[in-house]
């Protein structure tokens, strides 16, 4: 059967209503978010109430978890100064605009959903902070699954859409104890893994306009990634009217990504 | 001249072993520097004299140095030196009376020197730390998966991780590590193999157990203090 995942939706309701239009459009009813409904984007309350209303079982990002706990993330998120203050900025604005009946909404959400061998987290299974980069060391990559005692890992964050296999792998241990003089050699075949990253609906990093997210089928384990166009006008208009940094419609409008990427992926925000 | 590495830990308080091995270490032959891997506190004894003695070394004793252990985490965060935390932790496993115990232990003018300690050292291509890169708690032993291992390796990226939390002995090394990975993004397929490089983790024990390193050779020792003396004495020893 076949299920969708969508992540970062960043308060930009005009691109979660594509998008939830184009997966109804495939007949899909099973959707699972992965956080960062709020933040950078000019209607929290109203993305928030749309995932309501749909049922969609989410798991909590970053920015929810900031918002709810009045922590700005650490500027190791930021790559200049300058993205870190627009970054507080858009959290104050946030923090002022959402009902606290939404603001409770985020509290409880949970860090992770399991279904059967999928595991869905927003960053990583150490912390929502973490970015699994489709670069980064793939033992590293295969370490955050295998830890996680789960199959294909589902997470977002880095807002780019990837699907990840690590397979074939294997490697050699020698030990050598206090209590031998022997030396023991062992040889250990790793599992195949995989990441499925959903990128993002609110605001694409991966150097495209559209909104992106993932349809898996959990039959023939088969992972596509789809891109989806909205009214990007709207959620500009929206961002000016609103009084948020005008950067923010520049980068949905453009399809960049660099403004608020982390300079090192490796780091896990340590608040 | 070789070069060697004295890595020790989980003193606990024990000056007694810590002159064992600063003896043992003038009659090994090298130069020697010499590193104290934490846990030079604990609830047990009074750890007054050996913290001096750390930070005042004696003419002829090799110059030490420190970072900070489990429990020197627990008794910075006992005494506010992390913020609101609190030693839960210790609390929780240990109980109330060793919370107390290890307050006691340790004279407060010794704290300001405690936090300045550092969570580790990378010399080389080394990393040398108590738990690990991912906690000072962190328990790496025999049984940690070797992905968990490397892991740990990669986030300080060293290619040797010298640990002392499991206070156990131990020299893994990770060899002929090879995995394909294959990523499908909107550009396209993307296949790349990667290799690791001969890695190691190594225990370096606790206590009167410690471990020589020759910086030269990669090779490691694993000794027990006094066990020269102890040879002369009993005519057997320890093999490792």
């Amino acid at each position: 059967m076949n299920q969708a995942v969508i992540s970062c939706l960043h308060a930009n309701l005009p691109a979660v209503e594509a998008v939830l239009k184009d997966i109804e459009l495939q007949g899909i009813t099973n959707i699972t978010c992965l956080g960062d409904l709020v933040g950078y984007g000019p209607q929290p309350n109203e993305v928030i109430e749309l995932i309501k209303e749909k049922k969609i079982a989410t798991c909590q990002g970053c920015w929810d978890e900031d918002v709810v706990d009045g922590l700005d993330a650490c500027d190791c998120s930021y790559p200049s100064q300058i993205a870190e203050r627009r970054g507080h900025f858009a959290h104050q604005w946030t923090t002022e605009k959402l009902t606290k009946e939404n603001k409770d909404f985020l509290a409880n959400l949970p860090y992770s959903i399991r279904k059967d061998k999928c595991l869905f987290v927003h960053g990583s299974p150490n912390s929502q902070h973490e970015y699994l980069l489709p670069d980064m060391d793939a033992f590293a990559a295969l370490e955050r699954v295998e830890n996680a005692k789960a199959e294909i890992l589902f997470c977002g964050h880095t807002h780019q859409p990837y699907i990840r296999e690590l397979a074939n792998g294997s490697i050699a241990v020698k030990v050598k104890n206090s209590g031998s003089k022997d030396i023991q050699k062992k040889e250990m075949n790793l599992p195949m893994r995989r990441i499925v990253n959903a990128g993002s609906v609110g605001e694409p990093r991966h150097g495209g306009t559209k909104a992106t997210y993932v349809v898996y089928n959990d039959i023939t384990n088969d992972v596509k990634i789809r891109e989806v166009e909205y009214d990007i006008e709207l959620t500009c208009k929206a961002i000016i009217n609103a009084g948020l940094p005008p950067i923010f419609a520049w980068r949905l409008k453009n399809g960049f990504e660099f403004a608020e990427r982390a300079e090192d992926a490796s780091h896990v925000c340590e608040r | 001249m070789i070069e060697r590495w004295a890595l020790i830990s989980g003193l606990k308080g024990d000056l007694d072993t810590y002159e064992l091995i600063q003896k043992d270490l003038k009659k090994t032959p090298g130069n020697i520097t010499l590193f104290v891997l934490g846990d030079m506190i604990g609830p047990e004894k009074n750890c007054n004299k050996l913290l001096h003695r750390l930070i005042n070394p004696k003419s002829n004793d090799l110059q030490p140095w420190c970072i900070y252990g489990w429990w020197e985490e627990q008794i910075l965060l006992e005494s506010g030196y992390r913020g609101n935390q609190r030693a839960e932790a210790l609390r929780i496993n240990k109980g109330e009376e060793v919370v107390k115990s290890l307050i006691n232990a340790v004279d407060k003018s010794f704290l300001d020197w405690i936090a300045a300690l550092q969570f580790g050292f990378v010399e080389l291509d080394c990393g040398l730390i108590h738990g690990s890169s991912k906690d000072v708690g962190d328990d790496l032993t025999l049984d940690t998966p070797p992905l968990t291992l490397l892991d740990r390796l990669t986030r300080l990226q060293v290619n040797r991780l010298f640990t002392a939390r499991s206070t156990q002995q131990f020299h893994l090394e990770l060899t002929e590590g090879i995995l394909n990975s294959e990523v499908h993004d909107l550009t396209g397929n993307h296949k790349k193999e990667q290799k690791v490089p001969q890695k190691a983790v190594i225990g370096v024990g606790a206590g009167k157990n410690y471990t020589l390193y020759d910086v030269g050779t990669d090779n490691t020792q694993f000794v027990r203090a006094g066990y020269q003396s102890e040879k002369k004495k009993n005519g057997f020893g320890l093999h490792f």
